[in-house]
C-alpha cells in the first residue's frame, strides 16, 4: 500500500502514457476517460517539462470519449468505439493508441478489447488508469504494449542493435537531448540504438525493433517491464545499468555495453581516447575561473533514481565537488533502497553522501537540515557552505533559504526552456558543466 | 426589458454536501456550430442546449477551476484526494503562483500540496486512511489556517465519505477544512468548478468576525459608527483567476472614483478577509460565469445586494458596469461625469492603434462572457469581427449574445474542441486570432497570428485594459513572422479530409456519442 505524497513529481499512469505517446513520431492517443483528463494531464508535461508543448496530437488535440456521468452508470464502450471510428477519419497518424483512465477503468469498461477491434488501422489499446501507478508506470504499459503488438517477431538479431529503455519522455526533461548523445555516442563504436524517441525513429522503425540483441535500460524504476516485454516476446535480454554523464561513466558505458555485444576493445578505447581529448579540450576553458574563484561546492541533490546517481557521480568525480546529501523520490522497496544507496559507496570522494529516500517535500527539507550540525551561535562555525543544490524547479526556494547555487535538472523544469539540449555522454556533460556554473557567475 | 440572468435560480443548497453541478442548476449550451442568428433562436428554443458533438477533444475538467479559487487563498494547503494525475500540472507551476501573489504585493509563500495517491489497493477499500493522515501530517508541518480536500473522480465514484473525515478531524486540528467536491466525471461544465469551490468556501470557511476586545461606550459607539458607514460605502470587487493584479488596481480605482470604497475578494484573501464578506453594501461580480452562486448565496445570508450582469472589458461594457454600480448609490451624476472624462482621455490614446486595427479581420475564442465583451471593444475601434467561439453557452450571456447585430457572425460553442476551431478558422483567414491558453498553439501553427485572452502580467479589464488591449493587438500585428514560418514548417494533425467537412456535420441531436 502507498503513503500520501507531498508535491508529487509526478503524473498518474495515464499522463505517463500521453507524454510516452506524445514522443513517438505522429503518434494520435485516444483517450477513454472524462473530459479534462487527457489536456491537463499534457499541459502538465508541456509546463513542467522545460515547455515541450503538447507535441504533435496532445493536449486539446487529444481525441477523447468525454464521459460523464450516464457513462458512468450505463457504460462508455460505444462512445469509445465512436472515438476510434471519428479519429481514424479525421485525424493523421501513424500509430493510435486508445488508453484508458480511471472512470472507465472502475466501471469495467473494456478499452484494450474495443481497440483490438481496430487493430488492422493501426489501433492499440492500453490499460492506463491512474490509480495504477505513476508516470514511469503509464511510460511501461505503453512501451510493453507496444512491444507486445506492434514490434514485429523475427528470429534475425543484428549483434550491433540495442534497445534502449528507461529514458521517460518529459520526465527526463532532457530525453531528446539525452537520446541524441547515447545514439551519437554508440554509432561511433558502430551500435546502432533502437529508443522509440530519437529524431528519425517512426513507427515503421519501431515495428523492427525486434531485431536488437541487447536490451540497455538506463533507469531501475522504469522500463523494467517494457525490458521484460522485450525478453519474453522477443528473447532480448537486458541489463539495467546507469544513464551515463561525463568522461568517466561514458566510457564505463560503452566497456559495457562493447563486452556484451563483443565488440573489439581497440575500437572502444579508441574512441573513449578520442572523446575525452574533446572534453577536456572544452573543460579546459573553465579551469582558470572555477580555480581563481574557488567553485568547489557541497552538492546537493534531490531528483528521482534516474539522475540521482549519475549526477552525483558526474560532479563528484569529474568536478570534484563534495557529495554531501542525496534525497531520491521513487524507490519505494526497503531491498532496491538498500542496493541503489550502496552504489554511491564507489564515489572517490573522501566524503560519501547521505542518501535519504522520501517522496515527501516537506520531510526531505527536514532531514536535510539535520544532516549537518546546527549553528548554536558559538564563535566559529563550521557551515554547510558553499552549497550547490541540483533538483527540480520545487527545490528552488530551499536553494535560496541556503544560499546556494541551483540548477534545475529533473522534473519539474518550468524555469527554463529546453529544446536540444542533453546531458548524457561526453558531450552532454559539457553541458551540464556550462549550466551549473552559469548559474555562479549569472549576476557577474 | 431584458431579463435578470438569473431569475428564478436557488442558493439554498448549504445543507448538501455540494451544489448541484451546472447542468442541472443552470443548463446551457455546449455544442453548437453556426451562426449568431441560429445560436439566439435555437437557446431561446432551447434546440441548443440539447446538442453534442460525433468526434470530440478533451474537454476541460471542473477540479482545475475549483481548486484554481480555494488554493490561492492566503495560508491554505490542499489536499488533492485522487490518484497521482489530477492536479498533477501544479508541480510545474510553483513560480506561477509565486508571481501572482506578488504582483498583488502580498507576502510570498511556499505552496506545499499533497496528494493522498490513490492505488489499485484504495479503489477497493477506500482512501479514508490515507486521506487522515494526509490531513494530520498537513496540520502538524505547516499550520495552515485552511486544509482544501479537492475530491477526484475516484473517490467520487467509490463514494468515499469526505464530510465524515471533517467532523472527525475538525476538532482535532487548528486549520479550517473545507472539502471540495469538484470530480471532473460529474459535469459537462467546468463552470460546476467555481460552484464547488464556492460552496466549500461558503459551507465551512466563512464564519462570524471576529470583534475587537471590549471597547469604552464611548469608543464603541464611535467604532460602531465608522464600521456602519464603511460598511454602508464598500463595494465587493469579485475576482476570478483569469484577471490580473493589473485588472484589479484599474477596477479599484474607478470604483474609488466614484468615492466607494472598493474591496477586492475572495481569490488570494484570508480567512479574516472571508469572514468579513458580509461588510458591504453591494456586491459586483466581473463575470457571472464565475459568480452567481456565491452572490446569489451572499445576499441570502448578509442581504448584501449584488450585480452580476456586466463584465468590464472594453468601452460599453466598463461605462455600463460603472453605471450600475454608481445607481445603486444614486451616484449617476458622479458617474456621468467619470465616464465621460475617461472616455474623452481613452479614445484619443487608443486613436493611433485604431488606425492599424481598422478594418482587420478578427476572431475571439474563450470563455463566454470574456469572448462577447471583448469582440464587442474590437468593434468599437473598428476592427471586423469574422467570428467567435464560447466553451459553453448559458443564460448568463443571453443578454450579451441578443446584443450582437451581426446575425451571419460564425460562432462556435465547444469546450476547446481545436479540430471544429481549426476548421473554421481556416475557412475564415483572421488576421488576428485572440484565444483561451491552450488554443494559441494550434492557431500559430495554422499560421494565424494569436494573442492570449488573459494572462497574469496581462491588464485587460478597465479603461486602461481597453487600451492594453488595442495595443496589444496593434503590436501583434507589427510582426507575424513566427506564425507564417511555424505554419510552413510544422503540421496539424487533421485530415484533409476533416478540414473540407462542413464542421456542422458533427454536430448532432442529444446524447450520440
Amino acid at each position: 500500500m502507498s503513503d500520501f505524497i507531498e508535491r508529487s513529481k509526478f503524473s498518474c499512469a495515464l499522463g505517463g502514457a500521453l507524454t510516452t505517446i506524445a514522443a513517438i513520431k505522429r503518434a494520435v492517443p485516444i483517450v477513454h476517460a472524462s473530459g479534462g483528463c487527457a489536456s491537463a494531464l499534457s499541459g502538465a508535461y508541456n509546463l513542467g517539462s522545460g515547455y515541450r508543448g503538447v507535441g504533435y496530437c496532445g493536449g486539446s488535440m487529444i481525441p477523447t470519449s468525454n464521459i460523464a456521468q450516464s457513462q458512468i452508470v450505463f457504460g462508455g464502450e460505444d462512445k469509445l468505439s465512436g472515438q476510434i471510428e471519428a479519429t481514424l477519419k479525421y485525424v493523421k497518424g501513424d500509430l493510435y493508441v486508445a488508453v484508458s483512465g480511471c472512470q472507465t477503468e472502475m466501471i469495467g469498461d473494456d478499452t484494450v478489447g474495443i481497440a483490438s477491434r481496430f487493430r488492422d488501422q493501426n489501433v492499440i489499446g492500453v490499460s492506463t488508469p491512474g490509480f495504477l501507478g505513476n508516470t514511469l508506470r503509464g511510460y511501461d504499459a505503453v512501451l510493453s504494449a507496444l512491444i507486445k503488438n506492434l514490434v514485429e517477431k523475427t528470429d534475425q538479431k543484428s549483434a550491433t542493435t540495442v534497445n534502449i529503455l528507461g529514458i521517460v519522455p518529459g520526465h527526463d526533461v532532457f530525453f531528446r537531448g539525452n537520446i541524441s548523445h547515447l545514439k551519437e555516442l554508440l554509432g561511433k563504436i558502430g551500435v546502432k540504438a533502437n529508443t522509440f524517441f530519437g529524431d528519425n525513429e517512426t513507427v515503421e522503425d519501431i515495428k523492427k525493433y525486434g531485431d536488437a540483441s541487447l536490451t540497455v535500460v538506463l533507469s531501475e524504476s522504469a522500463g523494467q517491464i517494457a525490458a521484460k516485454a522485450f525478453e519474453n516476446t522477443h528473447n532480448i535480454p537486458y541489463i539495467t545499468t546507469d544513464l551515463p554523464i561525463g568522461p568517466k561513466a561514458s566510457e564505463r558505458f560503452l566497456h559495457l555495453i562493447g563486452e556484451k555485444l563483443g565488440i573489439d576493445r581497440g575500437v572502444i578505447d579508441k574512441v573513449i581516447e578520442e572523446e575525452n581529448e574533446y572534453f577536456y579540450s572544452y573543460l579546459e576553458r573553465v579551469v582558470d575561473v572555477v580555480a581563481d574563484l574557488d567553485f568547489q561546492r557541497y552538492l546537493v541533490t534531490i531528483t528521482d533514481s534516474y539522475y540521482a546517481y549519475p549526477l552525483v557521480d558526474f560532479i563528484s568525480e569529474e568536478l570534484g565537488w563534495i557529495p554531501h546529501f542525496v534525497s531520491v523520490n521513487d524507490i519505494q522497496n526497503k531491498e532496491k533502497q538498500d542496493a541503489y544507496a550502496k552504489k554511491f559507496e564507489q564515489l572517490t570522494s573522501e566524503t560519501k553522501p547521505q542518501v535519504i529516500f522520501e517522496d515527501k517535500v516537506g520531510l526531505t527539507k527536514k532531514k536535510l537540515r539535520k544532516s549537518w550540525p546546527y549553528n548554536n551561535n558559538q564563535k566559529y562555525y563550521n557551515a554547510l557552505g558553499p552549497l550547490y543544490v541540483v533538483g527540480s524547479v520545487v527545490e528552488r526556494n530551499l536553494a535560496t533559504e541556503y544560499g546556494a547555487g541551483f540548477l534545475s535538472v529533473a522534473y519539474p523544469v518550468s524555469n527554463r526552456a529546453v529544446l536540444n539540449k542533453g546531458y548524457a555522454g561526453f558531450r552532454g556533460a559539457l553541458s551540464l558543466v556550462e549550466d551549473l556554473l552559469s548559474n555562479l557567475v549569472t549576476n557577474r | 426589458m431584458p431579463k435578470l440572468l438569473n431569475e428564478n435560480l436557488k442558493y439554498n443548497y448549504l445543507a448538501e454536501d455540494e451544489p448541484p453541478v451546472r447542468d442541472e442548476r443552470v443548463g446551457g449550451c455546449v455544442a453548437y456550430c453556426g451562426s449568431c442568428s441560429g445560436l439566439q433562436s435555437d437557446f431561446k428554443s432551447g434546440c441548443a442546449q440539447s446538442q453534442n458533438r460525433k468526434f470530440s477533444q478533451s474537454a476541460g475538467c471542473q477540479l482545475g477551476l475549483a481548486v484554481g479559487i480555494v488554493n490561492s487563498l492566503t495560508r491554505a494547503l490542499l489536499i488533492v484526494h485522487s490518484p497521482l494525475g489530477c492536479c498533477s500540472g501544479m508541480a510545474g507551476m510553483a513560480g506561477v503562483s509565486a508571481s501572482n501573489r506578488a504582483s498583488r504585493g502580498l507576502s510570498v509563500e511556499e505552496k506545499p500540496f499533497i496528494h493522498t495517491n490513490m492505488d489499485e489497493f484504495d479503489v477497493v477499500n477506500g482512501g479514508v486512511e490515507k486521506l487522515k493522515r494526509a490531513v494530520i501530517y498537513a496540520d502538524q508541518e505547516y499550520h495552515p489556517e485552511v486544509i482544501v480536500i479537492a475530491n477526484g473522480c475516484v473517490p467520487g465514484i467509490i463514494g468515499e465519505d469526505i464530510e465524515a473525515v471533517v467532523r472527525e478531524l475538525e476538532t482535532q486540528i487548528s486549520a479550517r477544512i473545507v472539502p471540495v467536491h469538484c470530480e471532473g466525471f460529474k459535469s459537462r461544465f467546468v463552470s460546476s468548478g467555481y460552484d464547488a469551490a464556492n460552496h466549500g468556501i461558503l459551507k465551512y470557511l466563512i464564519r462570524e468576525p471576529k470583534e475587537y476586545p471590549q471597547l469604552t461606550e464611548e469608543a464603541q459607539i464611535k467604532y460602531d459608527f465608522a464600521k456602519k458607514y464603511r460598511t454602508s460605502r464598500t463595494v465587493n470587487i469579485f475576482n476570478v483567476g483569469s484577471n490580473s493584479n493589473g485588472d484589479e488596481v484599474e477596477l479599484s480605482r474607478l470604483v474609488s472614483a466614484l468615492g466607494l470604497i472598493p474591496k477586492v475578494v475572495p481569490l488570494h484573501c484570508t480567512v479574516d478577509d472571508l469572514d468579513h464578506l458580509g461588510e458591504a453594501a453591494l456586491n459586483v461580480s466581473i463575470c457571472a460565469t464565475h459568480d452567481d452562486y456565491l452572490l446569489g448565496h451572499l445576499k441570502e445570508r448578509f442581504g448584501t445586494e449584488y450585480i452580476l450582469d456586466v463584465l468590464p472589458i472594453g468601452i460599453n461594457c466598463t461605462n455600463e458596469w460603472i453605471r450600475k454600480i454608481a445607481a445603486h448609490f444614486h451616484l449617476e451624476k458622479e458617474a456621468e461625469r467619470l465616464i465621460e472624462q475617461e472616455n474623452k482621455e481613452l479614445l484619443e490614446a487608443i486613436q493611433p492603434f485604431a488606425e492599424v486595427l481598422k478594418g482587420k479581420k478578427v476572431f475571439v475564442g474563450g470563455g463566454e462572457t470574456r469572448i462577447l465583451t471583448t469582440a464587442d471593444f474590437f468593434k468599437t475601434v473598428g476592427m471586423d469581427v469574422v467570428g467567435i467561439k464560447a466553451h459553453n453557452v448559458d443564460r448568463f450571456v443571453e443578454n450579451l449574445l441578443n446584443d450582437i447585430k451581426d446575425p451571419n457572425l460564425v460562432v462556435e460553442v465547444g469546450a476547446h474542441q481545436p479540430a471544429e476551431e481549426l476548421n473554421i478558422l481556416n475557412g475564415l483567414r483572421p488576421d488576428l486570432y485572440v484565444g483561451h491558453a491552450g488554443a494559441n498553439g494550434w492557431v500559430t501553427k495554422l499560421g494565424i497570428p494569436t494573442m492570449p485572452l488573459f494572462g497574469a502580467p496581462i491588464n485587460y479589464m478597465g479603461y486602461s485594459g481597453a487600451y492594453e488591449l488595442a495595443r496589444r493587438a496593434a503590436r501583434v500585428l507589427k510582426n507575424t513572422n513566427f506564425s507564417k514560418n511555424i505554419s510552413k514548417h510544422v503540421s496539424i494533425p487533421l485530415t484533409d479530409e476533416w478540414l473540407a467537412t462542413d464542421p456542422r456535420t458533427n454536430i448532432v441531436e442529444g446524447n450520440r456519442f
